[in-house]
């Protein structure tokens, strides 16, 4: 999995790329870790460069969104492939993560 | 039917990406899309995962049994394993219309394996838990 980490005004942008499984999600998870021990509360996560996440990796996803809404925080995600859309609709994700076509917009709706 | 594979693996994680091979080489020769290129993968990625991660007693070499094949129409898939008994027909599933911050974490991965494939057969058989999979096509 690849990670490169951005900021934005006041959001972090996580731009994530290659596959998100058992293997690899433990990085963002770590990563998710360090942005919320450092205050931040906006968080955009870009999933362009994604090919596959199994439900290890949606866990994160979750485990995240949880944390940063404890703190009045957001979390958004951007880009993700078509063919894995219906993946987080079956998951219900569509209904807890705003979605954004793109990075831009994404960040748009922080504004 | 048709040429298909028919794999067997080590109960290691990292075996995981022969299965995930096999998946792209026969999706390719089938004209698979690649959503369902993705969901077959993710499907048996999450039932391995499962099997190797938590299905055995002791820390041996175990086989495990994977194979996959096109008939009239639809994916037949077949998992046989000596792991401890897991049928994921009952396994709980948690609620994917709770709110954010009441969804169970975890449980997940039986819950997309039986959403996305249209039939799930178990039994166990002398020891083996032999799963059967369909998705139409």
């Amino acid at each position: 999995m690849q990670l490169v980490e951005k900021e934005s005004g006041e959001v972090t942008v996580l731009e994530l790329g290659g596959r998100l499984d058992s293997n690899t999600s433990k990085v963002l998870e770590d990563k998710v870790m360090e942005i919320l021990g450092q205050g931040k509360k906006k968080v955009l996560m870009d999933f362009a460069d994604v090919d596959y996440i199994n439900s290890t990796g949606l866990r994160v996803l979750l485990l995240a969104l949880q944390q940063l809404k404890k703190i009045q925080g957001k979390l958004v995600l951007s880009s993700i492939k078509d063919y894995m859309k219906e993946v987080f609709e079956i998951s219900g994700y569509t209904e807890i993560f705003p979605i954004y076509p793109t990075q831009a917009e994404a960040l748009a709706n922080f504004s | 039917m048709l040429p298909g594979f028919s794999l067997r693996i080590a109960n290691r994680l990292l075996e995981l990406d022969r299965v995930a091979d096999a998946v792209e080489a026969f999706g390719e020769a089938h004209g698979l899309s690649a959503k369902l290129r993705y969901q077959i993968r993710l499907v048996l990625d999450e039932l391995l995962t499962n099997t190797i991660s938590y299905g055995y007693a002791d820390d041996g070499e175990h086989g495990i049994h994977v194979g996959m094949a096109e008939e009239g129409g639809r994916l037949r898939f077949l998992l046989e394993d000596d792991a401890r008994p897991f049928d994921p027909l009952t396994a709980r599933i948690p609620d994917v219309n709770a709110p954010a911050d009441e969804r169970p974490i975890g449980g997940l991965g039986i819950h997309l394996v039986r959403s996305i494939m249209d039939r799930v057969a178990y039994e166990r058989v002398g020891g083996i838990n032999r799963l059967v999979l369909e998705k139409d096509i």
